[in-house]
């Protein structure tokens, strides 16, 4: 099977379910906001402009890059569209739409108008309110993992496409590719940072 | 590196045919090949050659396509793999296309497999640890399964023998029910561990804990390297670092010049002549052309992994053996067995916050077993036994997922290590129960229009009873070594998940319930051998691949003696 066609087929599909709901404040945003930088190939405009501030307000820029720096929020458009299966790509969106519908009966709008107080005075109630992950072993989850929220998995999500980017990891973490050695226990202020890979 | 031989058109007759390349194939073909004897391995998968076929040996997470992770398509073709965990980007090419090589799962059990020239000692987790007579004795002990026809002392001289090749590290301790490998240096602990190793064992007279007895070199061996602590094993090694077929035993097996290696070869049978009352062959499916061919040897060797070579043995029926080759028992299929897996504990360690390690060391901490090794830590909850792996180290990034926080002060705190984490799982011997079994199932064919296997196995109530024990016992431990927010697991995985299938074509004593007998021969046609995880009689609760080294080698070398007295 030709898999660009599939994905963007499964793509499609996903998309079209979700775009009567969204099409409105789509219009809506259309005219009072700058167009997106970037065009996604699974999100719709409005979509992509949730996930952006999202992971702005998450992880922003300091002395360090932030996330928009490292295309964190195109990452993500990429992961929906072809890590997610179509199931998850449905649940997805609904949960984007029901992220922005709470956010606009407590706030008066959707996220990605909020203030900057209003985004974070939202995220501190999505941080208790958005489940958490189960501990690991050995890259599998230790008892039965409950679904965690929107909120969990766009802040995991974005951690992982920061930190994963090559200028973090080479240029902000500690990059050690060929360690060597193994020594047990050094003072942590011979490396400072933690090692990125 | 020399190529391989592949030219097997060449020649249809050898004086020995091993039938897979893995841990224990690569070990048959250094020994035979070693001993003198034309030598062809047949190989159901691609050739991969040490460090030319390893293509993401050098990549980093920005380097992979989708940063390493698998879409929809991918996970479907490693359906089984991605149950496991371990399959990604990073090494999917050396795990088994699921989707082609389907099973039947009459009850829950995974099945993970290599398909290619190294098989599964390209991904295996390296632990090695010798089993001893309290491991060898149990069944005779205590009435579970056959009695094992061989001792500790049978096999002590050739766990030493393949533990000075493959290159072993770990440290000595002098435990009878773990006996001493020959080892190269030990890894070091980190500060963590070594704490809880002296608080454990301060608190728990009779339990310790060691560094993880492990196939990676800590000193350069036969032209080898020693480890990088990149913690990029499941890659393939560009140093040889670990023990793999590709890295060690089929090089030596290769510059005897008695080597030829035939990838693509699928084997569909074993060919025994009633007349001369032994086997003469290997029918082999070209993978790639579907043709039948057939190669003929003096002695062959089965290792292809426990369930496919018993799936062969079982699909090699002939009017002496009707249900099966070497299956006068009616064992042969039976006694399936693995290990429990992921049940233990973990949690978060303070006090050294301060400290950090340099390199990522691919190796934990071990916990032998403590129960049930004598009169005084004897249980009436459960007969046989249990060991831990596991460790310590700092979190990273990846934690802030979970942290309530979010921000600019939030992103500058996960530039730091996080805090310490230690965990410990433990694995229990598993009972080998004659109805956990393989079927050969012919009305589901594969591909290759070959009858798969359909797998009814399961854990029962000693296995459930060790479990229970492991995670209060986990729990108990990190509590005494001041571990905080401590959680107790038990996953409950089906068997599989400790991918140490082992059993369905047993060793024993007496003909009437096993297969083989103690130098690996089938009892009824003995110049066919069966050396992979299939022979095993019982299942210890230590992991079994060096065991598996270390009768391969023995198995060979009897073989190869055999034949100079023309015995087979």
């Amino acid at each position: 099977m030709d898999r660009r066609a599939a994905l963007k087929k499964t793509a499609m599909a996903a998309g079209s379910a979700a775009l009567v709901p969204s099409l409105f404040s789509l219009l809506q945003s259309c005219q009072k906001k700058p167009r997106l930088s970037w065009e996604p190939i699974f999100l719709t405009v409005n979509q992509a402009e949730l996930i952006s501030t999202l992971v702005d307000t998450v992880l922003p820029k300091t002395e360090t890059p932030g996330a928009l720096d490292m295309k964190v929020d195109l990452f993500i458009d990429v992961v929906f569209a072809k890590l997610f299966n179509k199931t998850a790509q449905q649940t997805m969106i609904a949960q984007m739409e029901q992220f922005n519908t709470t956010c606009e009966e407590k706030f008066g709008s959707i996220f990605s108008e909020l203030s900057v107080q209003d985004r974070e005075e939202f995220l501190k109630e999505e941080e208790s309110a958005s489940g958490k992950y189960n501990g690991k072993v050995w890259g599998t989850a230790v008892g039965e993992q409950k679904p965690v929220g929107f909120y969990r998995t766009i802040k995991s999500l974005a951690l992982w496409g920061y930190f994963s980017s090559e200028e973090i990891g080479k240029n902000v973490l500690n990059y050690d590719p060929i360690p060597g050695e193994y020594l047990g226990c050094i003072p942590l202020s011979d490396v400072g940072k933690t090692c990125s890979l | 590196m020399a190529n391989y031989n592949i030219d097997a058109k060449k020649n249809m007759t050898y004086d020995a045919i091993v039938i897979g390349s893995g841990i224990s194939g690569g070990w048959a073909a250094k020994e035979l090949c070693e001993g003198g004897l034309k030598t062809l391995v047949l190989e159901r998968g691609r050739i991969v050659e040490h460090v030319v076929d390893y293509p993401t040996m050098n990549k980093d997470p920005w380097d992979l396509e989708l940063r390493g992770a698998l879409g929809p398509e991918d996970l479907k073709k490693h359906a089984i793999g991605a149950r496991a965990g371990f399959v990604g980007a990073n090494n999917e090419h050396f795990y088994a296309n699921d989707e082609e090589n389907p099973y039947t799962e009459v009850k829950p059990f995974l099945w993970v497999r290599g398909h290619q020239m190294g098989g599964r000692s390209l991904l295996w987790g390296k632990q090695c640890y010798r089993w001893s007579d309290l491991d060898f004795e149990a069944n005779a002990k205590d009435g579970h399964g056959v009695d094992w026809p061989l001792r500790y002392k049978d096999v002590e001289s050739w766990y030493t023998y393949v533990e000075k090749f493959a290159g072993i590290s770990g440290q000595a301790l002098g435990l009878p029910q773990l006996p001493d490998s020959h080892f190269l240096p030990p890894m070091e602990l980190n500060c963590v561990e070594k704490d809880i190793k002296s608080r454990i064992e301060k608190e728990f007279p009779g339990r310790v804990m060691t560094i993880g007895r492990a196939a990676h070199l800590t000193e350069p061996l036969n032209g080898r390297g020693q480890c990088q602590f990149r913690n990029r094993c499941d890659r393939g090694c560009p140093y040889g670092a670990y023990f793999s077929s590709n890295a060690v035993t089929l090089p030596a097996a290769n510059v005897t010049g008695n080597l030829t290696i035939r990838p693509y070869s699928i084997v569909n049978s074993i060919i025994y002549d009633d007349k001369k009352g032994k086997a003469t062959g290997v029918r082999i499916i070209d993978a790639e052309t579907n043709e039948y061919i057939e190669f003929y040897a003096k002695i062959i060797f089965c290792n292809a992994s426990s369930l496919s070579t018993t799936q062969i043995l079982l699909n090699s029926t002939s009017d002496r053996f009707e249900n099966g080759l070497g299956n006068d028992s009616g064992e042969l299929g039976h006694n399936l067995m693995d290990h429990t897996y992921r049940v233990g504990a973990m949690g978060r360690v303070e006090g050294y916050e301060d400290k950090y390690y340099k390199g990522r060391r691919p190796n934990g901490i071990y916990i032998p077993r403590y129960v049930n090794i004598d009169e005084e830590t004897k249980t009436d909850k459960f007969v046989r036994g249990f060991g831990y792996q596991g460790g310590g180290g700092r979190g990273n990034w990846s934690a802030g997922a979970n942290q309530e926080q979010f921000g600019a002060d939030f992103k500058d705190s996960l530039m730091k290590p996080g805090p310490w984490e230690f965990f410990i799982t433990g694995f229990a011997e598993c009972l080998p129960y004659h109805e956990n079994k393989v079927m050969l199932d012919k009305e589901n064919v594969d591909k290759w229009g070959q009858p798969t296997l359909a797998i009814d196995c399961e854990f029962k109530e000693n296995e459930k009873a060790i479990n229970r024990q492991i995670k209060s016992d986990a729990v108990e431990m990190l509590e005494k070594a001041g571990v905080k927010d401590i959680v107790g697991f038990d996953n409950e995985h089906e068997p599989g998940y400790g991918i140490h299938e082992m059993g369905t074509a047993r060793m024993g004593r007496d003909p009437r319930t096993s297969i083989l007998n103690g130098t690996n021969q089938i009892h009824a046609a003995k110049n066919v051998f069966v050396t992979d995880g299939a022979c095993m009689t019982s299942s210890s609760c230590v992991n079994p691949s060096l065991t598996y080294m270390a009768l391969t080698a023995r198995a060979a070398n009897h073989a190869i003696s055999e034949l100079k007295k023309k015995n087979l």
